[in-house]
Protein backbone atom coordinates (compact mmCIF):
# COMPACT_ATOMS: atom_id res chain seq x y z
CA UNK A 1 0.00 0.00 0.00
CA UNK A 2 1.22 3.34 -0.67
CA UNK A 3 0.54 6.39 1.49
CA UNK A 4 0.80 10.27 0.49
CA UNK A 5 -0.53 13.00 2.44
CA UNK A 6 -1.73 16.25 1.00
CA UNK A 7 -2.40 19.66 2.83
CA UNK A 8 -5.61 22.14 2.12
CA UNK A 9 -5.45 24.99 4.35
CA UNK A 10 -5.79 23.01 7.89
CA UNK A 11 -6.73 19.95 6.83
CA UNK A 12 -4.02 17.51 6.10
CA UNK A 13 -5.32 14.74 3.80
CA UNK A 14 -4.10 11.20 4.06
CA UNK A 15 -4.74 9.33 0.70
CA UNK A 16 -4.03 5.62 1.16
CA UNK A 17 -3.58 3.75 -1.91
CA UNK A 18 -4.57 -0.21 -2.29
CA UNK A 19 -4.94 -2.99 0.00
CA UNK A 20 -5.11 -1.98 3.90
CA UNK A 21 -4.69 -5.55 4.76
CA UNK A 22 -2.54 -6.89 8.22
CA UNK A 23 0.21 -6.30 6.25
CA UNK A 24 -0.10 -2.94 5.81
CA UNK A 25 -2.15 -1.55 8.96
CA UNK A 26 0.89 -0.65 10.69
CA UNK A 27 2.36 1.81 7.99
CA UNK A 28 -0.84 2.87 7.59
CA UNK A 29 -1.54 3.77 11.01
CA UNK A 30 2.02 5.01 11.92
CA UNK A 31 1.15 8.23 8.88
CA UNK A 32 -2.94 8.68 10.39
CA UNK A 33 -0.95 9.23 13.76
CA UNK A 34 1.81 11.33 12.33
CA UNK A 35 -0.82 13.38 10.67
CA UNK A 36 -2.88 13.79 13.88
CA UNK A 37 0.18 14.42 15.63
CA UNK A 38 1.32 17.14 13.65
CA UNK A 39 -2.34 18.70 12.62
CA UNK A 40 -1.81 20.74 15.84
CA UNK A 41 -4.07 23.23 17.49
CA UNK A 42 -7.81 23.26 16.78
CA UNK A 43 -9.82 23.54 14.34
CA UNK A 44 -7.72 21.05 12.29
CA UNK A 45 -8.90 18.17 10.89
CA UNK A 46 -7.59 15.06 9.16
CA UNK A 47 -9.29 13.47 6.26
CA UNK A 48 -8.36 9.80 5.32
CA UNK A 49 -9.15 9.76 0.79
CA UNK A 50 -10.20 6.66 0.14
CA UNK A 51 -10.94 6.93 -3.47
CA UNK A 52 -8.07 4.61 -4.06
CA UNK A 53 -8.35 2.45 -0.98
CA UNK A 54 -9.45 -1.20 -2.93
CA UNK A 55 -9.66 -3.28 0.32
CA UNK A 56 -9.51 -3.04 4.30
CA UNK A 57 -9.88 -6.03 6.60
CA UNK A 58 -10.61 -5.61 10.92
CA UNK A 59 -6.61 -4.89 10.82
CA UNK A 60 -7.44 -1.81 9.01
CA UNK A 61 -11.06 -0.89 10.64
CA UNK A 62 -8.93 -0.72 14.15
CA UNK A 63 -6.56 1.88 12.87
CA UNK A 64 -9.29 3.81 11.73
CA UNK A 65 -10.68 3.43 14.99
CA UNK A 66 -7.47 4.51 17.07
CA UNK A 67 -7.64 7.48 15.21
CA UNK A 68 -10.82 8.68 15.67
CA UNK A 69 -10.14 8.11 19.60
CA UNK A 70 -6.28 10.48 19.31
CA UNK A 71 -8.30 12.99 17.19
CA UNK A 72 -11.66 13.63 19.22
CA UNK A 73 -9.25 14.95 23.22
CA UNK A 74 -6.66 16.59 20.31
CA UNK A 75 -9.87 18.89 19.23
CA UNK A 76 -8.71 17.39 15.11
CA UNK A 77 -11.74 16.80 13.13
CA UNK A 78 -11.15 13.21 11.80
CA UNK A 79 -13.28 12.10 9.13
CA UNK A 80 -13.32 9.22 5.54
CA UNK A 81 -14.16 9.92 2.44
CA UNK A 82 -14.94 8.62 -1.16
CA UNK A 83 -15.54 4.98 -0.20
CA UNK A 84 -15.62 2.46 -2.27
CA UNK A 85 -19.08 0.20 -2.58
CA UNK A 86 -17.26 -2.79 -0.96
CA UNK A 87 -15.01 -0.70 1.53
CA UNK A 88 -18.05 0.88 2.83
CA UNK A 89 -19.70 -2.28 2.99
CA UNK A 90 -17.34 -3.50 6.00
CA UNK A 91 -17.79 0.01 7.08
CA UNK A 92 -21.22 -0.20 7.40
CA UNK A 93 -21.68 -4.17 8.67
CA UNK A 94 -19.45 -2.87 11.34
CA UNK A 95 -21.36 -0.37 12.69
CA UNK A 96 -18.12 2.06 12.14
CA UNK A 97 -19.92 4.32 9.39
CA UNK A 98 -22.15 5.53 12.75
CA UNK A 99 -19.08 6.29 14.95
CA UNK A 100 -16.66 7.61 12.48
CA UNK A 101 -17.97 10.55 10.21
CA UNK A 102 -18.33 9.49 6.21
CA UNK A 103 -18.44 11.88 3.53
CA UNK A 104 -19.57 11.06 -0.44
CA UNK A 105 -16.29 12.74 -1.52
CA UNK A 106 -13.02 15.03 -0.77
CA UNK A 107 -15.00 18.44 -1.74
CA UNK A 108 -17.78 17.55 0.25
CA UNK A 109 -15.13 16.67 3.30
CA UNK A 110 -13.42 19.57 3.05
CA UNK A 111 -16.40 21.70 3.04
CA UNK A 112 -17.15 20.33 6.43
CA UNK A 113 -13.39 21.12 7.91
CA UNK A 114 -12.56 24.50 9.30
CA UNK A 115 -12.23 27.81 7.55
CA UNK A 116 -8.63 29.04 6.59
CA UNK A 117 -7.55 31.00 9.53
CA UNK B 1 -17.22 -28.02 -10.05
CA UNK B 2 -13.88 -26.70 -9.64
CA UNK B 3 -11.57 -27.06 -6.89
CA UNK B 4 -8.39 -26.06 -5.61
CA UNK B 5 -6.28 -26.88 -2.75
CA UNK B 6 -3.11 -25.02 -1.10
CA UNK B 7 -1.37 -25.34 2.12
CA UNK B 8 1.15 -22.54 4.01
CA UNK B 9 2.63 -22.59 7.77
CA UNK B 10 0.91 -20.65 10.01
CA UNK B 11 3.47 -17.33 9.10
CA UNK B 12 1.85 -13.77 8.65
CA UNK B 13 4.24 -13.42 5.17
CA UNK B 14 2.02 -16.21 4.33
CA UNK B 15 -1.26 -13.92 4.12
CA UNK B 16 0.20 -12.43 0.61
CA UNK B 17 0.55 -16.13 -1.02
CA UNK B 18 -3.61 -17.13 -0.09
CA UNK B 19 -4.55 -14.10 -1.43
CA UNK B 20 -2.90 -14.23 -4.78
CA UNK B 21 -3.78 -17.89 -4.55
CA UNK B 22 -7.53 -16.65 -4.20
CA UNK B 23 -6.93 -14.07 -6.95
CA UNK B 24 -5.78 -16.72 -9.29
CA UNK B 25 -9.27 -18.97 -8.27
CA UNK B 26 -11.26 -15.89 -9.23
CA UNK B 27 -10.04 -14.73 -12.49
CA UNK B 28 -9.62 -18.36 -13.76
CA UNK B 29 -13.57 -18.66 -12.76
CA UNK B 30 -14.00 -15.35 -14.59
CA UNK B 31 -16.50 -14.83 -11.35
CA UNK B 32 -17.37 -11.34 -10.40
CA UNK B 33 -15.09 -9.32 -8.62
CA UNK B 34 -17.65 -7.66 -6.60
CA UNK B 35 -17.90 -10.42 -4.43
CA UNK B 36 -13.73 -11.25 -4.09
CA UNK B 37 -13.03 -8.67 -1.60
CA UNK B 38 -15.79 -10.69 0.64
CA UNK B 39 -13.59 -13.72 0.54
CA UNK B 40 -10.47 -12.30 0.52
CA UNK B 41 -11.47 -10.28 3.80
CA UNK B 42 -12.84 -13.36 4.77
CA UNK B 43 -9.59 -15.36 4.16
CA UNK B 44 -7.60 -13.04 5.73
CA UNK B 45 -9.24 -12.68 9.03
CA UNK B 46 -9.45 -16.36 9.73
CA UNK B 47 -5.74 -17.26 8.58
CA UNK B 48 -5.09 -14.49 11.14
CA UNK B 49 -6.84 -15.98 13.78
CA UNK B 50 -4.51 -19.28 13.55
CA UNK B 51 -1.44 -17.16 12.99
CA UNK B 52 -2.23 -14.68 16.15
CA UNK B 53 -3.99 -17.01 18.61
CA UNK B 54 -4.36 -20.35 17.30
CA UNK B 55 -0.19 -21.38 17.78
CA UNK B 56 1.42 -22.04 20.76
CA UNK B 57 4.32 -21.33 20.71
CA UNK B 58 7.05 -23.77 19.48
CA UNK B 59 4.70 -25.90 17.59
CA UNK B 60 4.66 -25.72 13.70
CA UNK B 61 0.81 -25.49 12.82
CA UNK B 62 0.06 -26.46 8.96
CA UNK B 63 -3.01 -24.16 7.26
CA UNK B 64 -5.13 -25.76 4.38
CA UNK B 65 -6.86 -23.86 2.05
CA UNK B 66 -9.66 -25.45 -0.03
CA UNK B 67 -12.24 -23.56 -2.79
CA UNK B 68 -14.31 -24.84 -4.65
CA UNK B 69 -17.21 -23.23 -7.28
CA UNK B 70 -19.94 -25.44 -7.12
CA UNK B 71 -23.85 -24.68 -7.97
CA UNK B 72 -23.79 -20.91 -8.52
CA UNK B 73 -21.61 -20.26 -5.11
CA UNK B 74 -18.02 -20.33 -3.73
CA UNK B 75 -17.24 -22.38 -0.47
CA UNK B 76 -13.86 -21.99 0.70
CA UNK B 77 -11.98 -23.98 3.68
CA UNK B 78 -10.02 -23.51 6.06
CA UNK B 79 -8.42 -25.98 8.18
CA UNK B 80 -5.57 -25.72 10.52
CA UNK B 81 -3.87 -28.63 12.80
CA UNK B 82 -3.38 -26.01 15.91
CA UNK B 83 -5.28 -26.51 19.12
CA UNK B 84 -9.00 -26.81 18.98
CA UNK B 85 -10.73 -23.77 18.75
CA UNK B 86 -14.18 -22.73 17.38
CA UNK B 87 -13.99 -19.26 16.31
CA UNK B 88 -17.91 -18.73 16.12
CA UNK B 89 -17.70 -18.59 19.74
CA UNK B 90 -16.57 -15.52 20.11
CA UNK B 91 -18.77 -12.68 21.34
CA UNK B 92 -20.59 -10.69 19.29
CA UNK B 93 -19.11 -7.07 19.48
CA UNK B 94 -21.75 -4.21 19.78
CA UNK B 95 -21.73 -2.47 16.67
CA UNK B 96 -23.92 0.23 18.32
CA UNK B 97 -21.81 0.80 20.85
CA UNK B 98 -19.99 4.45 21.22
CA UNK B 99 -16.49 5.08 19.62
CA UNK B 100 -15.28 5.16 23.04
CA UNK B 101 -16.72 1.91 24.17
CA UNK B 102 -16.21 0.00 20.89
CA UNK B 103 -13.76 -2.75 21.67
CA UNK B 104 -10.70 -2.96 19.07
CA UNK B 105 -10.81 -6.64 18.82
CA UNK B 106 -13.38 -9.21 17.55
CA UNK B 107 -14.47 -7.65 14.33
CA UNK B 108 -13.06 -10.43 12.26
CA UNK B 109 -15.00 -12.94 12.63
CA UNK B 110 -18.24 -10.99 12.80
CA UNK B 111 -17.47 -9.47 9.77
CA UNK B 112 -17.26 -13.39 7.92
CA UNK B 113 -20.16 -14.09 9.89
CA UNK B 114 -21.99 -11.13 7.80
CA UNK B 115 -20.56 -11.04 5.05
CA UNK B 116 -21.03 -15.36 4.08
CA UNK B 117 -24.30 -17.12 3.85
CA UNK B 118 -22.88 -19.88 6.22
CA UNK B 119 -19.92 -20.17 7.86
CA UNK B 120 -19.70 -23.32 10.15
CA UNK B 121 -16.93 -25.14 12.37
CA UNK B 122 -16.05 -28.71 12.94
CA UNK B 123 -13.03 -30.40 14.93
CA UNK B 124 -11.79 -33.50 12.62
CA UNK B 125 -9.22 -35.79 13.26
CA UNK B 126 -7.71 -33.59 15.19
CA UNK B 127 -7.61 -30.13 12.86
CA UNK B 128 -9.89 -27.28 12.91
CA UNK B 129 -11.97 -26.96 9.84
CA UNK B 130 -14.34 -23.70 9.18
CA UNK B 131 -16.14 -24.15 5.88
CA UNK B 132 -17.69 -20.78 4.26
CA UNK B 133 -20.18 -20.35 1.81
CA UNK B 134 -21.58 -17.64 -0.62
CA UNK B 135 -23.51 -17.34 -3.28
CA UNK B 136 -21.68 -15.40 -6.42
CA UNK B 137 -24.27 -13.85 -9.03
CA UNK B 138 -22.53 -13.68 -12.26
Amino acid sequence: MKVRLETVSLTTLVIPEGRLDFGAAAEFQKHVEEAIARAGRAPAAVIVDCAALEYVSSAGLRVFLMAARTAKPAGVLFAVCALQPSVREVFDISGFSRIIEVHADRAVALAYTPPPA
Amino acid sequence: MTERRTSVPNDAAQLAVLTEFLQEFWSAGSLPSAHAMTFELALEEVFMNVVMHGSPPGLAVQVDLSLVLADGGVTMTVEDTGPAFDPLTLATPDVEASIDDRPTGGLGVFLVREMMDTVSYQRIAGRNQLQMTKRIDS
